[in-house]
Parts: C-alpha cells; structure tokens; sequence
C-alpha cells in the first residue's frame, strides 16, 4: 500500500471526527465524575437516546440545525430527571451504588427505546449542506468530518467559557477540588449537581445525534461507546477534562491508523492503549488533579 | 548524634501539587526517648506524621530507620519493619470484637495468605492478642464489638492494635483527644509505660502534658523546623514563644 | 462470628449459623422437590457462579464488570479440550479452572494498581478485550456461531455408569463439584487468610497500617474467585454441550451482579437464592414477552434503591438483633 501524504491526511481526519466523538462522550462523564464522583454506567444510553431523539425531531421538522439544539436540550432534561428522582436517594451510600443504578437504567433506556423505534437500526442521513467533500487547500477531504471536528471545537470551547468566565462555572471547578467547599458556602449543591448532570448528559446526547450520520442509529449503539469512553477515561485520567480530550483524540487517531494497517486489529488496538496505560501510568495521562487537569 | 536516633529525617520535603506542606525538615527520633511534635494549626505536622509512618512519601529528602532509607516503602511495609501507628481520628475495625481487632493485627505479621489453615488453629494469637488487651486494660470488653466502645476505650484500644506487631517505634497521633483529663491520666501512664520498651512519637495539643512527659520536642512551623530541644529549651526560646507559646495555649 | 438469631424456622436458622452445611444440604434436596430439572441444574451453577463473584464483591467490596470473562474462559477452556482435542473431561475441567485463574491474575494484575473507582471500568473493558480475542480465534472458538460439541454424554467411575443424559444424574453429578466448591469456599473465609479479608472489609485504612498488602489481598481473592467462576461456567459447557461467545459478554457480567444482588452480597446463601429468583423469574417472562431487560434493569433499579442487601442479607439482618 502506498502511503501518500494524502492517505495518511484523510485518516488522520477521520481519526480527529472519530476522536471528536470519543471526545464528546468522555468530557460528559469526566464533568460528572469529577463533580459527583459517579460513574455513569448509562451515559451510553444517553448517547443513543439523543440520537433517537435526533431521529425523532428530524421526522417532525426535517432540519438537523434544529435537532442539534433540540437533542442536547431534551436528553440533558431526562438526564435532569433522571439524576433528582434516581440518583439522588444514593448520595451517601457509597460510590458503587450509583454505578449499580445506571447499569441497570441503562438495560431500562434500551428497550424502551425498542419499544418506541423498533429492535432494528436505521441509517441517518445527514443533512444536504453537509454532504460531499471539500477542498481546504490540501486536497479533498469528506465535508461532514471537518464539520465534526469543528462543531466539538466549538462546544469545548463554550464549556471552557462556562468553565473560567461564569460564576456557576466557578462553583463547578470549586466543588470539584472539594466537595465540602460548597455546603460551606452555602451554595445548593443539588442544583448544581442536577445541572451538571444535565449538562454531561446532555453533551452525550448530542455526540449521539452527531455520530448517527456516521454510525447509523440502533438501540445497541451505546453499548461501544461505553466501552469506547471508559478506555478513554483511563488513558486520559478520571475527571481529568483536559484528559478526555487528549486522550479521545489519540485514540480516535489510533484506531483510525490500525484500520488502514491492520483492520482486525482496530479494535484491539484501543484496549491495548488502555492495557499500556494501566501498566505506566494507571492514573492516566493527566492522573487526577482536579477537574481542570 | 546520629546513632542514638532510631528514625531520622534529613531535609524531608512534601509537596502536595503547587502547595509546600513541609519544607526541609531534619528531626532525629532517639533510641528509648519520647519525642514529641508540635506546632499551631497548619504547621505539617499531620503531614510530617504521615511521612514518618509511611502514609505518604516524601516528595524529597531521607527518613533514615536504624541506618536504613525507608522513605519510599509502602504502607504496609513500615509495620513490618517495626515502625507502628495509631491515628487521629480513631481507625479500628468496627463491626469485628475487641479481641478479633487486636488479634488480627497480631496474625497480619505471621501470615496474610494462608488460605487453609483454619484461624482458629493458631492459639498463641489469641494469646498475644489477649496479653496485649490486658496491658491496655480493656480484657473485659474482648468481646464487644469495637463500635460499641466508648471514645475512651476505642483509642486505648487503638493503642492495643499499634502494639500488635511490636514495633521499635511507636508513633501516636493525638492519643489523648476529646479524652477527660482522669482518662487522659491513664493513657499517659500507659505510654510512660510503653516507653520503658520502644521508643515513642507522639503528636499532642495539650502543651502541659507535653511538657511534663516529653525527653525531645520538635517544633514545626509553617511546615519547616522551628526548633528540637528538651522542654526547658523549648519553654525558652524567643521564637517559639513568638509563635506559639505566646498564643495562650494551656 | 456468631450471630444470634430468632429465626423461628429450623431450616432458616441452619442457614443462619452453618450456612455451607445448610446450602450444601438445600441443594442436594433441592431437584426432589422442584420438578424442572433443567432449570435446577441452571440455577445450580449460576449459583456457583454468583457464589465466585460475592468473593470479589461481597467480601472485598470491588465492584467488577468483568466476571463474564471467568466463567466464559473457563467454558471455552473445558469445552474447547473436549470438543476440539478429544481430552478426558476430568483434565478439560481442571483446565477450564485454571484458564480462569489466569484471565483473573491477569486482570488483577492490570486493574489492581488504579484507584477504587477505575476497578469497575476497567474490569468492564478487560473483560470486552477477551470477549474479542475469543470471537476473533473463531478456528478454535466457533466464534459467533459459538462451539459445538462438548459431548459427555456418560460418566464412568469404574463400575459405575452415569448416563448424564439423564437431567437428575447429570444435576447430582454437577453437584459433587459444586459441593466441593462450597466446603473450599467456606474453609478459605474461615481461614487465616479469611479473617484478613474481614479486617480489610472493615477498613482498608487500619488494615494497610497495621501490616496488611491490600493489593496482594486483593489479587488473591480475585483469583479464587475467577477459579470458582471457571468452574461454573466450565460445567455449563459440558451441561449444555455448547458454549455460546454471550458467556463472556457483558450482559453476562451484569447477570451475575444482579443475581447477587438480588439475593445478598457477603451471604453463603444470597448468590444460591438470587440465581434461583433470577433465573426463575426469567423463566416466567420470556414465556411472555420479549422485553426481558426492560423487566431486568427495573427490578436492578428497585433493588438498589430500596433493598442493597438482597433478600437474604435483608432477612439475615433483621434478625440478627
């Protein structure tokens, strides 16, 4: 096989659109984890419900832009819902408990969702403007890839926003480093342990809407995700949001490269990333050093 | 000076990301002597404490144990070399009885692993465990729950399970907190006691009590060496009196 | 540690104070009174199985999603020998337990050194990577097609013939190993070995302090416990004659969890009692509908939220006052 400088550009888009993806679902869970010190063993399942709800707004309106406000918003709601009336009651109880929770919640979301779509997958298109391919001076690369790329940029860059320059984002970073900080100062913590569910769930459900195009839409779809973001979170660091990006990122690139290399390897060459990681550095590449590490 | 100190600290430094808990601490702990740490709040001295009995390792410098570098053991490692603790907050095994807390210590020196022979099987445990309950006079409570104690008896029975794996080194964080001063009486007796086997450090607030029982006090401040000297020199010195005797503790 | 108990039932008090005597004895009765045997044999090695896990989780308090890959190693080890290499079934079981042991030394070895939290993801993860590596060797495995042909069809002990083709024999034959898997469970936690994973129970802490390598504690139970999966589903592939590469997915991993669960984590008679629930309870809703994991998560849900100590852990501490 040739390597041309143009083979290795197109995979290494790919493998930044897939490490988008990786990116987006494992910020979500480190802002939960690092927050609430939950592992959300259903933020798989939320990743395929935004894609069905993804779905389901397409059917009514036709216009993606509207889905990818309307996705976020809705799955981040259930994800409210879901935080207030199941997870809550666990605070306190130990950290397994939780994790036992969205196990089984996870089992719950995916036959509800068989129930309403249907056991079969179906493709999702995406939207005209973004098919096709573009030339950006290098040579031509799929239109929808770049749009991946750049839409995760942009959203990492409004939770950074969030992050440093709000107020509420400075309780988050606070409550982070110690928990203890915000009933000290008087702050609700519910609310914002409610939010920032709502907010990890909700940038899953929107990585599931952006993902459809290329993954296509079933009930199983967050099944290797979870997997995907759990490698991710050990490469990269628990908690650690500067972690999941690099590490999503990499392991995007990785697994993109064995595909054009080894294609039976792909898989494999994600757990032997995280089997490198536990055996150097087990606390991953950016170990925990609070929520902005 | 050096070979009558047990333990030794040479310019031990721990950093905890940006923030400098201790900085350049050089202390010696001497043979069958009662050393004493103390210093106003934030000082380091928990976290000099924990450096010395292995709960954390030393971001620089040497802890010397009878000559030998032990600062980058792990933790289960320094009971095993003979350096014991028993901590601030009281730390036993709470739903297991009075004598399985000690007995337990007793047994993890002799044998973690064995998965056949049946506990029962090894009486010279119980013996020890039984022996070591009477020395902190709490063989009538051998078969209440540890919970179940009151605050009192939990730290004499904390002391108890340090002694388990008789160490040369003796180290107590606080043995004396929230402890009436008739109870108090009694477990500075019982240290005295100890004393006369192993050497002793001991980490207290209550500065008559230090006074009174102290060979060698370390002064920390701010995370670094004030002074070490007796309790006269101490008593004496500007500094110290700046810093801390100043403030009106009793 | 005695419990003192006001258990009115005789048999519920046994259980209560000899709990490998009292399982042991249920189990042996057990297919005399419930005429499924099929499904007893089921719920006899599930048991066995959920009795492997509580070693991880009920005893040491690691929450693992990995165990799948114990049971479904030993399974493709013992049935892999006797389908594929015509290998006296003794020596494939034996094999099937040690292939086990190693899959759990393994993961131990990678999962043991991250903090609390990681443990379950990333037994999670290790677990998906052998799931792959035995679909991928389908020339050994069948891959998803799954392997065929773990034949015993009869047992011989010298003169005696057992035709395990006959549920009832095949259940006592199961039995004699998973009796033996018992009494060396029970002699392991009465042990010297088991009083030190009481105290690291009770606290990690004081435990490490007083001399203790949590780690090496750890491993070790880690490992029996993955042997005694092995066994579990080592049995099962000479049980069903197949294995199937579901036996070590996750789906698997989460079964067992729930069946403890359900039944009472660091109990002798939970894992027994949750797999005979579980599985009983399965038994009933496929008959009726296909959403079987809707009904699984929700009494998941349920059971964390309002019952952690499982049914029997619930009882037991009742009457423990």
């Amino acid at each position: 096989m040739e390597l041309s400088f143009n083979l290795i550009a197109q995979q290494l888009v790919t493998g930044l659109a897939l490490g988008s993806i990786y990116v987006l679902v494992g910020v979500g869970l480190s802002l939960v984890f690092g927050l609430l010190t939950i592992v959300n063993f259903a933020h798989g399942a939320f990743f395929m419900v935004g894609a069905y709800v993804g779905v389901f707004v397409f059917a009514k309106t036709g216009n993606f832009w509207i889905c990818m406000v309307a996705v976020p918003l809705i799955t981040g709601a259930i994800g409210m819902l879901v935080e207030r009336f199941l997870v809550r009651p666990l605070y306190g109880r130990g950290i397994d408990y939780p994790l036992l929770l969205t196990f089984g919640l996870a089992y719950v979301m995916m036959d509800l969702t068989r129930m309403a779509f249907g056991v079969q997958g179906e493709p999702f298109e995406a939207p005209e403007a973004l098919q096709g391919a573009v030339d950006i001076g290098i040579g031509m690369f799929p239109l929808y890839r770049l749009f991946l790329i750049a839409v995760t940029s942009v959203i990492l860059f409004a939770l950074w926003l969030f992050l440093e320059k709000t107020r509420f984002g400075l309780i988050v970073r606070a409550g982070a480093r110690d928990p203890l900080v915000l009933r000290v100062l008087g702050i609700n913590v519910s609310t914002v342990w409610l939010t920032i569910f709502g907010v990890g769930t909700g940038i899953a459900g929107l990585a599931g809407l952006l993902a459809a195009p290329m993954r296509g839409v079933s009930p199983e779809m967050g099944v290797p995700i979870l997997i995907e973001a759990f490698v991710i979170t050990v490469v990269g660091g628990m908690g650690s949001l500067g972690g999941a990006i690099a590490a999503g990122l990499l392991v995007g690139v990785v697994v993109s490269f064995t595909t054009l290399f080894r294609p039976e390897l792909a898989e494999f060459s994600m757990f032997a990333l995280m089997a490198i990681a536990l055996i150097f550095k087990p606390n991953g590449l950016f170990g925990r050093k609070g929520l902005m590490g | 000076m050096t070979n009558t100190a047990i333990l030794s600290t040479r310019h031990v430094t721990k950093k905890f990301g940006g923030f400098t808990a201790n900085r350049d601490v050089s202390v010696d702990f001497h043979r069958g002597k009662l050393t004493s740490i103390i210093g106003p709040n934030g000082a380091g001295k928990s976290t000099f404490f924990n450096m010395v009995s292995g709960s954390f390792k030393p971001t620089s410098g040497e802890i010397l144990f009878d000559g030998k570098s032990v600062g980058g053991l792990k933790q289960h490692e320094f009971a095993k070399i003979g350096i014991s603790k028993s901590f601030q907050i009281t730390n036993l095994f709470p739903a297991l009885t009075v004598l399985e807390n000690v007995r337990v210590a007793v047994q993890c020196l002799q044998s973690v692993y064995n998965i056949w022979t049946p506990r029962s099987r090894h009486a010279e445990w119980v013996e020890k465990a039984e022996l070591l309950l009477e020395l902190v006079g709490l063989q009538d409570r051998r078969n209440d729950l540890a919970e179940n104690l009151a605050h009192g008896e939990q730290r004499c029975l904390e002391i108890a399970v340090a002694l388990a794996c008789d160490p040369q080194l003796l180290l107590l964080d606080e043995p004396t907190a929230g402890m009436s001063p008739e109870e108090t009486r009694v477990i500075m007796n019982l240290i005295l006691k100890l004393l006369e086997h192993r050497t002793i450090g001991l980490v207290e607030h209550k500065m008559k009590l230090i006074m009174g029982v102290s060979d060698s006090i370390i002064v920390l401040h701010q995370g670094q060496l004030l002074m070490q000297g007796t309790p006269d020199e101490v008593k004496n010195n500007d500094e110290v009196k700046r810093v801390y005797l100043g403030k009106g503790n009793h | 540690m005695k419990t003192k108990n006001t258990f009115q039932s005789p048999v519920l008090a046994l259980l209560a104070k000899q709990p490998a005597l009292a399982v042991m004895a249920l189990l042996a009765v057990f297919p005399l009174i419930f005429p499924f045997h099929s499904l007893a044999i089921n719920i006899l090695l599930f048991g066995l199985f959920a009795a492997g896990y509580n070693l991880t989780f009920g005893y040491t308090g690691k929450l693992s999603f990995g165990h799948a890959a114990f049971f479904g190693g030993g399974a493709y080890g013992c049935g892999i020998l006797i389908s594929q290499y015509a290998i006296a079934w003794p020596l494939a079981l034996c094999f099937g337990v040690v292939l086990a042991g190693l899959l759990a030394l393994l993961m131990g070895l990678l999962a043991m050194r991250t903090r609390g939290i990681y443990f379950a993801m990333v037994t999670l993860a290790l677990a998906q990577c052998v799931y792959f590596l035995f679909f991928q060797v389908n020339s050994l495995t069948g891959g998803d097609n799954g392997l065929r042909g773990v034949n015993v069809n009869t047992v011989n002990f010298g003169s005696l013939k057992l035709d395990l083709l006959n549920p009832l024999v095949k259940y006592y034959f199961m039995l004699a190993f998973v009796a033996i898997a018992i009494w060396l469970i029970n002699r392991i936690l009465n042990s010297a070995f088991g009083s030190i994973l009481e105290a690291l129970r009770e606290n990690e802490h004081r435990a490490r302090a007083c001399g203790i390598n949590v780690e090496g504690t750890r491993l070790l139970s880690l490992v029996i416990s993955g042997m005694v999966c092995g066994l579990a589903g080592a049995l099962n592939a000479i049980n069903l004659s197949t294995v199937s590469i579901d036996s070590l997915s996750y789906q698997t991993s989460g079964q067992v969890m729930m069946m403890t669960l359900l039944g009472g984590m660091g109990t002798f008679f939970g894992p027994f009692l949750g797999a005979g629930i579980f599985l009983g309870i399965e038994h009933v809703v496929t008959g009726i509908t296909e959403r079987w994991q809707l009904i699984v998560g929700v009494i998941f849900i349920i059971l964390v939220l309002f019952f952690p100590k499982g049914i029997w852990g619930t009882a037991l501490a009742r009457y423990k006052k």
